[in-house]
């Protein structure tokens, strides 16, 4: 039966190749390009930040008309957060950290429409996102602080033989965020996509039982639109704590040594 | 930040460590043939960094929690014992 099967939302179809890199004559092996479903929803989730943002700013109103009060107060939300947690010099990162949280905030929204994929439901994703941030913060460090930046594995006050131990144990907690990012991410957005799934599987499971399912229908159905609640307040705050997350690291790059 | 969300950042905090620590244990391994040595060292560190990043995270919690309002604290009554 059509829409009861939970896991069928997360399926990758190709919409269309841009040809394949390598291999040889025969079409074996290389690497394709594909243009796939997600693709086209992450190009739909930047399309749709970038035509709110340009056009409820071009009034460019000293009194703001209200979409263009919705883009000021989240560039300030955003600004202010930043500037809380990295300081002032972390604002040159604030292009940055935006980009960041209104991604996965619209993807997250778009991903909660019937039928829609959630893009941040795909651990290669958010990986990709965690990589992201912790090359950035890597590079930055190194080329500001140098081996100062190895500071950060060092904390200070603590007697030498012991450091023989707290060193290693500072270097695999660093190694270690990436991971606990991405999979905070995608476990939230898998998780609720596939609630909301199955509770609405039950409805549709019901309803060929007659009078008395349809009637019994309703139950699944309350939990659905309760559900749906709830993957607004997830979707938004999974987006809230990755960004603030990527600000506690590039602190750590700006000023290394706790 | 809802409990659930809280929960969910402790434990992830806690099992990315310990993740990280066993593959890098074993990747080490393979390289070095010495299965399994690294693994057992870096599994045992793995746990104490996870440790690590779950006080950090609690910590900072506690930072960003709001002050309790100390109208409302209930007086600690200081004879307690049972004589």
């Amino acid at each position: 039966m059509a829409g009861t099967d939970p896991i069928s939302q997360f399926k990758i179809y190709d919409l269309f190749s841009f040809g394949t890199i390598g291999g040889d004559a025969d079409g074996n092996g290389g690497f394709e390009l594909v243009f796939t479903n997600s693709s086209l929803l992450m190009l739909i989730t930047v399309s749709v930040i970038s035509f709110y943002l340009i056009l409820s700013t071009r009034g460019r109103g000293l009194v703001p008309s209200r979409l263009q009060l919705v883009s000021e107060m989240s560039y300030e939300f955003i600004a202010n957060m930043v500037r809380s947690t990295a300081g002032n010099e972390g604002m040159k990162f604030f292009p940055f950290v935006f980009s960041l949280f209104s991604f996965i905030l619209i993807s997250n929204m778009i991903g909660l429409f019937p039928y829609i994929l959630t893009i941040s439901s795909h651990i290669i994703i958010t990986v990709a996102l965690a990589l992201l941030v912790m090359t950035i913060v890597i590079v930055y460090g190194v080329m500001k602080n140098g081996f100062g930046f190895l500071k950060m594995f060092v904390p200070s006050g603590i007697p030498l033989p012991v450091l023989f131990i707290v060193v290693p144990i500072e270097v695999l907690s660093f190694l270690s965020r990436p991971l606990s990012l991405s999979l905070r991410l995608f476990g939230n957005m898998l998780a609720g996509a596939i609630v909301v799934k199955v509770f609405s599987g039950f409805m549709v499971m019901l309803i060929p039982l007659g009078a008395l399912g349809i009637l019994g229908a309703i139950l699944p159905l309350g939990m659905t639109i309760a559900l749906t609640g709830l993957e607004f307040l997830v979707g938004a705050l999974q987006a809230f704590v990755f960004t603030i997350l990527t600000c506690v690291y590039l602190n750590d790059a700006i000023n290394p040594g706790h | 930040m809802t409990g659930a969300g809280r929960a969910f950042r402790m434990a992830s905090e806690f099992v990315a460590a310990v993740i990280v620590a066993t593959a890098l244990g074993m990747a080490l391994d393979a390289i070095f043939g010495t299965q399994p040595i690294f693994m057992i060292v870096l599994l045992l560190l793995g746990f104490a960094a996870g440790v690590l990043n779950v006080t950090r995270a609690a910590a900072e919690m506690n930072a960003n929690a709001p002050k309790p309002d100390p109208d409302k604290l209930v007086p600690v009554d200081q004879d307690d014992d049972d004589d």
